[in-house]
């Protein structure tokens, strides 16, 4: 099962739309990196930090 | 060749980014439930099973380069706007950038720019509450700039919604023999300091008034010239 599949699809734009920013830096790419690419890592990582901690507790660790 | 900042947002946001994209589709291609029986992975001085080696390489993916990325890019954005280039970025700014630059313009920002008053980033010496020195309002502000402008709510010509800082003018001017020989300055020390009155009600208009950058008015073609 592929357990991070949008995890991984989220962060994956998420750093596409970073590295724009970082190589063309402009007001455009400015925006897209505060307003999506963060919100879009965030997510990515609170989702995966949940099915760390509900992966744990399935295995009675915490 | 000088290795300045931008250099290494370049070299470390590059590797972060293009690191963290292919660790994510490396990771997203992870059957996690049929490694189990998968041969143990070398990791350089190490070997893992194969299911510990996917686990780290997505809490690399998802966590730690995300962090990285978010941080370079974060710094390249407070340090961005130290650059009058950065500034002029946004079309909003030009003509308070070619007035600036303008050696027959008579205005603060003008006169601090050809009398190389301020040597570089001459933005950001006077508007220094946006940097990563700057109170959080100044930054929220700063945020509110950048959507109003990429969502085109705004119209032209723009107006300052907070009154300016004269700290930011006195952080140079405070202390120094002409500053201190002004008798005015001393009487208004207190009003100065906290903002009742602001240095430009005796020291004349900062950048072109806003008549002058409306669309239509005689000066504002040559003040929206592209930057060069």
């Amino acid at each position: 099962m592929r357990l991070l599949h949008w995890e991984c699809g989220c962060a994956f734009i998420a750093f596409v739309m970073t590295l724009a920013f970082v190589l063309f830096p402009g007001p455009y790419e400015m925006a897209v990196f505060t307003f999506l690419a963060q919100p879009l890592f965030a997510i990515a990582a609170v989702s995966y930090l949940w099915k760390v901690f509900v992966d744990l507790r399935s295995r009675k660790l915490v | 060749m000088s290795f300045d900042y931008i250099h290494l947002v370049y070299l470390f946001g590059t590797l972060f980014c293009v690191l963290g994209i292919l660790l994510c589709i490396r990771t997203a291609r992870t059957r996690f439930g049929k490694l189990e029986d998968a041969p143990p992975v070398s990791l350089w001085i190490t070997r893992l099973p194969a299911e510990s080696a996917a686990k780290l390489i997505a809490f690399v993916a998802l966590i730690v380069l995300p962090a990285g990325a978010v941080f370079i890019a974060n710094y390249h954005t407070f340090e961005g706007v130290h650059e009058v280039r950065g500034c002029a970025s946004c079309h909003v700014m030009r003509p308070m950038v070619n007035d600036m630059q303008d050696p027959n313009s008579g205005t603060l920002a003008a006169r601090h720019y050809k009398n190389k008053w301020i040597a570089e980033n001459q933005c950001y010496h006077c508007h220094s509450d946006y940097g990563f020195s700057g109170n959080m309002e100044a930054k929220m502000t700063g945020f509110r700039h950048l959507a109003r402008y990429t969502t085109h709510s705004y119209e032209e010509p723009i107006t300052a919604r907070v009154r300016f800082n004269n700290q930011n003018c006195l952080n140079c001017h405070q202390g120094t023999l002409k500053f201190e020989a002004v008798q005015s300055h001393h009487t208004a020390g207190a009003r100065l300091a906290s903002n009742e009155m602001i240095c430009l009600n005796c020291h004349g208009q900062a950048h072109p008034t806003s008549i002058q950058r409306t669309p239509g008015s005689p000066d504002y073609a040559r003040l929206m010239e592209p930057f060069r």
